[in-house]
């Protein structure tokens, strides 16, 4: 059969069209499925396996992990009804209302202390900057609230999340990592952890870490949730809102879309450029019984993020342009398969997607804003997906704004 | 194909025909129902697929399951028939359902 490739019908000269993607050469290079695994670029068979009751989670550890104690274990590595339950338990501190009643008042609190900085003039790194919004937001879901300063809290939550790329192969390099690692885990338990708990134990409040006091977790299973929570909350989201600013300070049409548009073009805006530049590159899941046509008994599968969101039978032509009006014009979920799907769907998506908007509306809006140096994407082998380093922020207050 | 009828907060009446075998949501979106934000997809996180139906239809469909519930509760919406459109699949007894949306999801 002679198969036509498949041509762009904006007439951009390229077969598939023009390609917006900042990170996708990099993960091409890079980006290493678990050996064994079969890998699923298609998205529908993706949300197949995702959303299928006879898969359980793979990669990231989960083959490791020890379920006979699910008390030590995060919900992140549960399946079945104990994931659910655990998840449900907590769903409100995520659900839209609460976000905009609740969370949105930390949101605008970090800003406008972030906005304070940048108005100092200096240039700033964004990376920095992204961060301390992340941290204040998932410390509030998860009621880490009792440290120091949610600056340290910060710190040390990335000395334990961020260590992966100081990580030396070899017996010897492994046993360094883990005397590291136990030192810094036992920081951010010290300083973090206890007082929060601590506090809940007096007087309980609707956050997480209440829930496991109410739970009786253990100290382990209460660590792995809170790295859990702050691997995801945190450092993905870090990266998200940079990812986005530099798409945003590069595209003077986008930008002024942007700060033009109301909070659903905003938030259009910010799900098409994370169909694009996905955090995380793929998912992986174990067949532990058969489904005819999708799935064999045993298998692992490895769910390409990146490859499902740029499938055309879903996205429409043109996949790797980046196009806010195409969910609408397709009618689906607008960040496609960027959260995951499923049981294991990121309960922080919206947090997310609010807090990148809010962050990227206030910090646009400042007179004189500017990029004064663009960030040096990475890749990070652990988590299988990219970083973004080195970008400066900086705002000249007597030049005009944008937009008021 | 099975109608069903949507009809908004604002009184505006809109009548789809939807696919069996796949869930209320999806049909909804694919028919451009924009009062259905369906922002989690339909994995049923999310709350913001919500649908109040007639006391008829809420007694042959029943409430909402045993994760659904908690979403619904969490949403805020006091509707005394809430369910959420992803969990409900669209078969040939839903045939001339008749559905109202609030008038903000989220």
């Amino acid at each position: 059969m002679n198969a036509e490739p498949a041509k762009c019908p904006y007439g951009h000269g390229q077969k598939l069209g023009r390609d917006d993607r900042k990170s996708a050469r990099l993960a091409e290079a890079n980006i290493t499925p678990q050996p064994g695994s079969r890998v699923v670029g298609d998205f529908a068979i993706g949300r197949e396996v995702l959303r299928s009751a006879k898969v359980r989670q793979a990669g990231a550890h989960a083959d490791d992990t020890d379920l006979s104690r699910p008390d030590e274990v995060s919900f992140f590595f549960l399946d079945g009804d104990l994931h659910r339950k655990r998840r449900a338990a907590v769903a409100g501190l995520f659900a839209p209302k609460t976000i905009v009643t609740r969370h949105h008042a930390v949101m605008h609190r970090t800003m406008d202390e972030l906005v304070a900085r940048l108005q100092e003039g200096k240039p700033l790194p964004l990376d920095e900057l992204s961060f301390q919004m992340a941290v204040d937001v998932t410390a509030e879901i998860v009621g880490l609230t009792d440290s120091d300063s949610n600056r340290n809290l910060a710190r040390r939550i990335k000395s334990v999340l961020d260590s992966s790329l100081d990580r030396k192969p070899g017996r010897i390099g492994n046993m360094i990592f883990a005397a590291k690692m136990l030192l810094r885990v036992g920081r951010f338990y010290r300083k973090d952890l206890v007082p929060a708990i601590a506090a809940r134990r007096k007087e309980p409040r609707d956050d997480v870490i209440s829930f496991m006091v109410g739970e009786n977790y253990s100290r382990k299973g209460m660590i792995m949730e809170c790295l859990s929570y702050g691997g995801a909350g945190m450092m993905t989201t870090r990266e998200f809102i940079v990812m986005a600013a530099w798409h945003l300070f590069d595209n003077p049409d986008l930008r002024t879309r942007y700060l033009t548009g109301g909070e659903a073009d905003q938030s259009a805006i910010l799900e098409e450029i994370l169909r694009l530049e996905p955090v995380a590159s793929m998912l992986h899941r174990r067949a532990v019984e058969p489904q005819p046509g999708v799935m064999e008994e045993g298998e692992v599968l490895c769910v390409s993020i990146r490859e499902a969101n740029v499938d055309e039978a879903i996205t429409g032509p043109c996949p790797f342009e980046l196009d806010p009006d195409r969910a609408k014009r397709m009618k689906v979920a607008g960040p496609y398969m960027s959260f995951g799907d499923g049981p294991h769907r990121c309960p922080g998506a919206q947090v997310a997607l609010h807090e990148t908007r809010i962050f990227l509306d206030r910090m646009l809006r400042l007179p004189g804003i500017r990029l004064v140096s663009e960030p040096k994407i990475i890749w990070n082998s652990m988590i299988q997906g990219y970083e973004l380093r080195g970008a400066l922020v900086a705002c000249d207050p007597a030049c005009p704004s944008w937009y008021a | 194909m099975v109608r069903v009828t949507f009809i908004d907060a604002g009184g505006i009446v809109r009548e789809i025909e939807a696919s069996e075998g796949i869930s209320l949501m999806e049909n909804a979106v694919a028919g451009g129902i924009d009062a259905i934000e369906a922002v989690c997809g339909g994995n049923c996180y999310c709350g913001t697929c919500r649908v109040h139906l007639t006391p008829e239809w809420y007694e042959r469909l029943g409430g909402p399951g045993e994760y659904e519930g908690p979403v619904i509760e969490t949403s805020g919406d006091g509707h005394p028939r809430v369910r959420l459109s992803c969990q409900l699949t669209v078969t040939e007894a839903l045939e001339g359902l008749v559905v109202e949306t609030p008038a903000a999801q989220s």
